[in-house]
């Protein structure tokens, strides 16, 4: 009993008093770093997000690997490929390095402060996350360092970590005996128990030694003919064609001269190797060489750009994201179109390393809040995720929270515009939904069409969407107070009318509106688990069950399907599928405290949702802000849009790099010479 | 401590929700009162007429065929010694719980209005469920009577019946807006005293029972003018009993008076209510025939109190303007000069009506339902010296100066009425 | 160290403007009335005029202390004694004003909407949002009030203009009422109302800056003394002067009157939202600062520990007065009489006396 009722406690404790893990604020901190310590402590930050460091724009295929000593191995273009073997020779080198290179960055900061000073934003008045006195500098420096030796800690921890990994035998290196690496792969792959791994052997022939090579691959996640014309030929038909310049080392003349794929990495750990064969890469062994090189054929079958299934609009682009990661990307870019929008490789998972990728156009998203996304996700500990929604719920804030702190979207445009404004997003391979964060209340009904269509008509699909949520969430609990407390504010009319239609139903309003709602939401689970061929009977069904024999039978009244339909329908106006859900299962709370104390229990119900959203944060953002806090500028397309050349500004709650997005006269044609005052 | 404080507060909202509902009543557990009639009782102090609304009849799945020819409404009459109680009482005879909330007029028979109403004047303030705005009216006989009497013909309920028959004065001007919330603060004001809609039952079965002995003719137009009638007095037959028309004039809460319609047009100008109506006036040229205005007040009134020697000397004046509905005489009154003619007849023959109206307030009735205490209180700094002036003592002396101006706008769809050509006068 | 709690100048007046007006909702319009006749809006204006006075005193004294609350300024100005003695005094205040504004909103939907339901079944609802709003602190209560009181004014605007179809201006004659005693004499004791606003000499090291606290402070009084004026006209306008001292809720019998047409009647009900809302962000910031003075006074750790117990103590005084005129009665005689001494007055000695030991200091600093 004592045990049930603890742990009965700790999940009601955890379902009403949900703390975020995250008491500070992390952009706040960081932010008021910068401003009062100019360039010193920001280095840490800006390090990570230096473009020079890891970026593979795209060249390398999703592999960009940056535990350890991966980074420092390939994916930084400014270093030659003959320097592969000097790293590698343990973690603890790998890692100095890192530093190392962290130092050599720093200094090159420091040489251009003027740049650094641009992007820190003197904190507005307002946002009280983003803004903090910076009167106890004593003490902020102490928890500067502080900081800084936690930074240190967790490298060092990541470390240990790739330790632990290396007892396991796939962090070994590769042999040069070309014997023991075909035996390892195929002990790693169990073939030929694993039908789909094929290993092709042959020889390549350098001059006039024969040495002897297999590429592996996974059948059908890799495209054939590719790897036919650009990897196996070459390899095998043109190695003996004479060679103008014969390199001194096999490796170099295969990568250089024998190799024209236009994606190669060379790999020298078999977990990377492994890696990169699962990923749709096929590895090539050369007997006498301790490096790998993976191209990236990978050519798997996948959905194409299609229109988008959750988020449609009238006007506007049709495409949306599929479950390829570089195709997500690429869509992303192909609307950005700016070398500063940021594709930084992340891996979640210890067995899957589910490739991520994180999004955020440099100068203008704040270092901090990209930072702490970035600390999230590595600091994820899990072995294997399936889709964004997972990843999701591993991210935000509060999980207990009746509304989503991270924005779900298909459209590749919609994601553009958010990291315009200073967003930062994660893309994950498989799943045709990208994570935009932070997210706010008004992100969360706003529409990309609200901006897409003209002034009038996109304010009006706001205020209708506003009612709708008004509708979906409040109705049903409206109804049952006024019907139950407050008969006299209905019309006579129609409280005749009501207590007609109720005269032969047996139930209290109440169980009566439960008894539809519940329905409803049946209804609405089955329309979504119907196979497609019977979809059309639920339909009747449905219409049957909630619209004629209910009535008829005199189960409930007319007037209540009414309200059921009209809370439905509320509820599809939602433009955010999660933020339609969670007010779904809000809306039986209102219908319980409008039942127990009418009006008086619904405004106790708002005012403790309404505290609890307060008091909710998505990665350091009030998820309240613009509204409370209130911040400058608030109502630009927030609550309502106000005409597109007024909207000026990015977030103030975001503490973007640049705070104006347009001039103050962004349609330089309106100005007119003086005196003409007639148009 | 924080897991024990929430499952604390998780019990007691739990406990709330379980012991919850005390207030919660379905709208069908609920009998809706229309009407309350009050006539001196018999037995007791007070006669209580509750007039129900049917729900099924009139709100009517369409099932079953919407109540055609089933009751909308349902009578209760019970002596009680006071409204509340005669409220529980209703109780144990009405299957539902009674409620008010929905009531839309309160009838008190003019007997007890001349008795006095106070004590159920000061009861209804005190009751959340009674709209403020619910209309009161003075029944000629009996409330009960009267309510048994509404058979309402084109609406299914009588709750519209008695919503929209005291919206009438919007158009006709023959009742006037008497709200209780309005009645009950002018009853207890030091400047203004109420009034009520006069209700009541025509004593005619068929138009065979219209006299001439019974028709009455109160100014000297040598027929009766359609604002010369009260209620039930209205020469009428058909399916309908039931009427409204003119109104009751109150000292405090005792009922001192009746207007009838034109006067109470009069009133309705005089206090800036005044909507529309439209008048009836003798051709200034031929006395035979009938000119028809369509009068709407086109500015407030201005009212101004004179106090000399505490004797209060009132002067008001009028703006309205109108419209010309008929003209019988075929005279052509549309022309500048002959417009000039009607409008002075009018204006006088309106002016002479409200001073004889206020004459009547002031030396018969000896109350100000006009308000112009409201105009004299502006002379005083404080309260005290108002309270010590004593309005309603000094309005009975009062001498009253009114001024009608009218402009009659526009002509209808003509602008000259041509005679009709008869072979009989012989001008071919 | 826990994150410092700072909001916006927006939140702030949100928050003093809500609690100060609360007692418009209540008997305020009426109390007016009651003392100034005919002339009762004018009172409003006149105790406007006095807050401002208060505070432009408070707040020159005020300067030399930015980021201090009014607690740490006692201590400096009579050591540990004066900052208990302080505590306790204020926490005694809010106290009262929590408890007293509990049971009358909670008589109030008892009287309006939920007739029969008992006492303490009502005021369960008002103890859990206190609970909540004070279990989740400051910062979360200031961030909805900043969007729920906006919403609430308009509200409240809707109902005093709702009804101008019913104002007559006659009603404000004789233009001074009870005559000047009454408005000027009588009325000085009404600038209690304006006692709220020493929360926001405990929210000083919220707001941070002196400056900020200074416009805080006077658009606070001044966009509440637009409410009072507003409410106590309007209600007069609607209510001649002998009846509008009748009724126990002014602006619930505003709203009762109001009409439009056949369909929208009896729309008062919905008003109770915004009551409610009203009632429950007052009360959970006022029980808030209870619990935080207390914590602050006796310089404890934590917060949360306490509110059972508080809110078991505040439950139980509402309780305590056996009825609605008891409460009312007291609210007339100590809340809107006496409270001015603790809230403007004792300020003004604390300031005085730290300043006159910090002068030196003070001056010192200001030399260097």
């Amino acid at each position: 009993m004592s045990v049930l009722s603890k742990v009965g406690k700790r999940i009601l404790r955890t379902l009403i008093f949900h703390e975020p893990t995250l008491e500070k604020t992390y952009i706040l901190e960081e932010s008021e770093k910068q401003d009062v310590f100019g360039e010193g402590p920001k280095t840490d930050s800006k390090n990570k997000t230096d473009p020079g460091d890891n970026t593979n724009q795209g060249s390398k295929a999703g592999t960009a690997d940056k535990t350890g000593q991966g980074k420092a191995n390939n994916t930084d273009p400014g270093k030659k490929p003959g320097s592969v073997n000097e790293t590698g020779e343990g973690n603890g080198r790998g890692s100095e390095k890192n530093r190392e290179e962290n130092d050599n960055s720093k200094q090159n900061e420091e040489g251009s402060p003027g740049k650094v000073r641009k992007i820190l934003k003197p904190i507005p008045v307002g946002v009280d996350d983003l803004s903090k006195d910076g009167n106890d500098s004593g003490k902020n420096k102490g928890g500067q360092n502080g900081e800084d030796s936690k930074n240190k800690k967790e490298t060092q921890n990541e470390d240990s970590q790739n330790e632990e990994d290396s007892q396991s035998e796939e962090e070994s290196e590769i042999s040069t005996d070309i014997k023991e690496n075909l035996e390892y792969m195929k002990n790693a792959y169990s073939i030929p128990l694993s039908g789909d791994v094929v290993i092709r052997e042959f020889d390549i022939t350098i001059g006039e030694k024969n040495i002897e090579a297999f590429v592996i691959f996974i059948d059908g996640l890799i495209d054939s003919t590719v790897l036919n014309h650009f990897v196996l030929e070459p390899l095998m038909l043109l190695s003996n064609l004479d060679i103008k310049y014969v390199q001194k080392d096999i490796k170099t003349i295969i990568l250089k001269q024998l190799l024209p794929y236009n994606q190669v990495k060379t790999v020298s750990f078999y977990k990377e190797v492994l890696e990169n064969v699962n990923f749709g890469s096929c590895a090539l062994f050369v007997d006498g060489l301790n490096v790998v090189f993976t191209a990236d054929v990978k050519g798997w079958e996948h959905r194409g750009v299609e229109r988008p299934n959750t988020e449609l609009v009238i006007r506007g682009p049709q495409e949306g994201f599929n479950e390829v990661l570089r195709a997500n990307t690429a869509l992303i870019r192909k609307i950005v179109l700016n070398e500063n929008l940021i594709v930084e490789n992340l891996k979640v998972g210890r067995r899957s390393r589910t490739p991520c990728a994180l999004l955020y156009i440099r100068d203008i998203a704040n270092k901090t809040l990209v930072d702490e996304v970035r600390r999230r996700i590595k600091s994820l500990d899990i072995d294997s995720i399936t889709d964004s929604g997972e990843l999701e719920q591993f991210l935000e804030d509060n999980t207990f929270l009746p509304a989503p702190q991270i924005l779900a979207t298909e459209r590749p445009d919609r994601v553009a515009s958010m990291l315009e404004e200073g967003k930062v997003a994660i893309v994950m391979q498989g799943s045709p939904f990208v994570l935009v964060m932070p997210t706010t209340i008004s992100t969360l009904v706003q529409s990309p069409e609200d901006t897409y269509m003209r002034f009038p008509g996109g304010n009006l699909f706001r205020i209708v969407r506003f009612l709708g949520i008004f509708v979906a969430l409040l109705l049903p609990g409206l109804y049952v107070a006024i019907t139950n407390y407050h008969q006299e504010m209905i019309p006579t009319d129609l409280v005749l009318a009501i207590s007609a239609a109720r005269e032969r139903v047996p139930f209290p309003s109440v169980l009566e509106i439960l008894i539809m709602e519940i329905s409803f939401e049946l209804i609405r689970e089955a329309g979504i688990r119907i196979p497609g061929p019977i979809g059309p009977t639920l339909g009747i069904i449905g219409a049957l069950i909630l619209g004629q024999a209910a009535v008829a039978a005199n189960i409930v009244s007319p007037i209540l399907i009414i309200v059921v339909a009209v809370t439905g329908i509320g509820s599809f106006a939602i433009p955010n599928f999660s933020l339609a859900l969670s007010l779904r299962i809000v809306r039986f709370a209102y219908i319980a405290l409008g039942a127990v104390a009418g009006f008086l229990g619904i405004t106790t119900g708002i005012f403790i949702q309404g505290i609890i959203y307060a008091k909710a944060k998505s990665f350091g953002v009030p998820f309240l802000t613009p509204f409370g806090p209130k911040t400058a500028g608030a109502a630009q397309d927030d609550f309502l849009n106000l005409p597109i050349w007024k909207r000026e500004e990015r977030p103030d709650y975001l503490n973007t790099g640049k705070r104006r997005k347009q001039d103050s006269i962004s349609r330089k044609w309106i100005v007119r010479e003086k005196g003409s005052d007639e148009s | 401590m924080k897991r024990i404080s929430a499952a604390v507060l998780l019990t007691v909202f739990t406990v709330l929700l379980l012991t919850g509902c005390y207030d919660g009543r379905e709208v069908d557990d609920l009998a809706y009162v229309a009407a309350i009639g009050l006539d001196k009782g018999v037995t007791n102090k007070l006669k209580l007429t509750l007039v129900f609304a049917v729900p099924s009849a009139t709100g009517g799945s369409s099932e079953n065929g919407g109540g055609s020819g089933e009751k909308t409404s349902s009578i209760l009459t019970l002596e009680t010694p006071s409204i509340m109680a005669g409220l529980s009482l209703a109780n144990n005879v009405v299957s539902r719980q009674v409620s008010i909330a929905h009531a839309k007029v309160i009838v008190f028979s003019s007997e007890l209005a001349r008795e006095g109403i106070s004590n159920y004047i000061n009861a209804f303030n005190r009751l959340r469920e009674l709209k403020p705005t619910i209309n009161m009216a003075v029944a000629r006989g009996s409330a009960e009577e009267y309510l048994k009497s509404i058979k309402p013909s084109m609406e299914s309920s009588v709750t519209k019946y008695f919503e929209l028959i005291y919206r009438t004065y919007k158009y006709t001007g023959f009742t006037a807006n008497t709200s209780y919330f309005k009645f009950y603060k002018y009853a207890k004001s030091t400047f203004i005293q109420p009034v009520a809609t006069l209700a009541g039952i025509t004593k005619n079965e068929s138009s065979a029972d219209f006299a001439t002995e019974s028709s009455i003719v109160r100014r000297n137009s040598g027929f009766p003018l359609e604002g010369e009638f009260k209620a039930g007095e209205i020469p009428r037959a058909g399916d309908i009993k039931a009427d409204i028309m003119g109104l009751a004039v109150f000292s405090g809460d005792r009922m001192v008076g009746e207007l009838d319609g034109e006067d109470t047009a009069y009133y309705l100008m005089l206090r800036g209510e005044f909507f529309q109506s439209t008048i009836t006036h003798v051709d200034p040229i031929n006395k035979d025939n009938v000119v028809l205005l369509l009068i709407k007040q086109s500015r407030n009134p201005v009212h101004r109190v004179e106090l000399s020697g505490g004797k209060p000397v009132i002067s008001s004046k009028i703006s309205l303007e109108g419209d010309i509905q008929t003209i019988q005489s075929e005279i052509n009154y549309e022309s500048p000069e002959l417009l000039a003619i009607l409008e002075k007849s009018v204006e006088d023959f309106i002016r002479k009506g409200m001073e004889e109206l206020l004459q009547k307030t002031a030396e018969e009735y000896n109350t100000d339902i006009i308000g112009y205490g409201a105009v004299a209180k502006r002379k005083f700094a404080t309260w005290q010296q108002w309270l010590d002036f004593d309005w309603h003592k000094r309005y009975p002396m009062a001498e009253f100066h009114v001024e009608v101006d009218l402009k009659i706008r526009r002509p209808g769809l003509l602008i000259r009425t041509m005679p009709i050509i008869s072979s009989k006068k012989g001008s071919v | 160290m826990k994150a410092k709690i700072t909001f916006g100048i927006w939140e702030a007046i949100m928050m003093l403007l809500n609690t100060i007006c609360v007692p418009l909702l209540l008997g305020f319009p009426r109390l007016m009335i009651e003392t100034g006749g005919t002339a009762g809006w004018i009172i409003p204006i006149y105790i406007t005029v006095l807050a401002v006075l208060f505070f432009t005193v408070i707040q020159r004294l005020y300067r030399n202390f930015e980021g201090k609350d009014i607690i740490d300024i006692a201590e400096i100005a009579l050591g540990r004694i004066g900052r208990i003695v302080t505590g306790i005094l204020l926490m005694l205040y809010i106290v009262f004003l929590v408890t007293i504004t509990l049971r009358e909103f909670t008589e109030d939907m008892k009287v309006i909407a939920l007739i029969n339901s008992p006492i303490s079944f009502v005021m369960m609802f008002f103890i859990a949002a206190m609970v909540f709003g004070c279990y989740f602190g400051i910062e979360p209560l200031v961030r909805f009030s900043s969007v729920i009181v906006p919403i609430i004014a308009l509200g409240f605007l809707f109902i005093v203009f709702g009804v101008a179809g019913n104002y007559d201006i006659n009603h404000l004659f004789p233009i001074l009422g009870n005559g000047p005693r009454a408005i000027f004499i009588d009325g000085f004791f009404l600038v209690s109302y304006f006692s709220p606003l020493v929360l926001l000499y405990l929210i000083a090291p919220f707001v941070r800056t002196h400056k900020i606290m200074k416009i805080t402070g006077y658009t606070t009084i001044l966009l509440s003394s637009i409410f009072f004026t507003l409410g106590t006209l309007c209600y007069l306008l609607v209510y001649p002067y002998p009846i509008s001292i009748e009724n126990f809720l002014p602006i619930y019998q505003l709203a009762r009157v109001m009409e439009y047409g056949r369909f929208f009647q009896r729309i008062e009900s919905v008003f109770v939202l915004i009551w409610a809302a009203s009632a429950m962000s007052m009360l959970s910031i006022g029980f808030y600062f209870v619990v935080y003075i207390f914590r602050k006074t006796f310089e404890l750790d934590y917060r949360r520990p306490m509110i059972w117990s508080f809110i078991i103590i505040i439950f139980t005084l509402s309780l305590f007065p056996p009825n609605l005129m008891t409460v009312l009665e007291l609210d007339k005689m100590y809340y809107s009489k006496v409270t001015w001494i603790i809230s403007l007055c004792y300020p003004i000695l604390i300031l005085l006396i730290a300043r006159l030991r910090s002068r030196n200091p003070e001056k010192e600093a200001k030399t260097r």
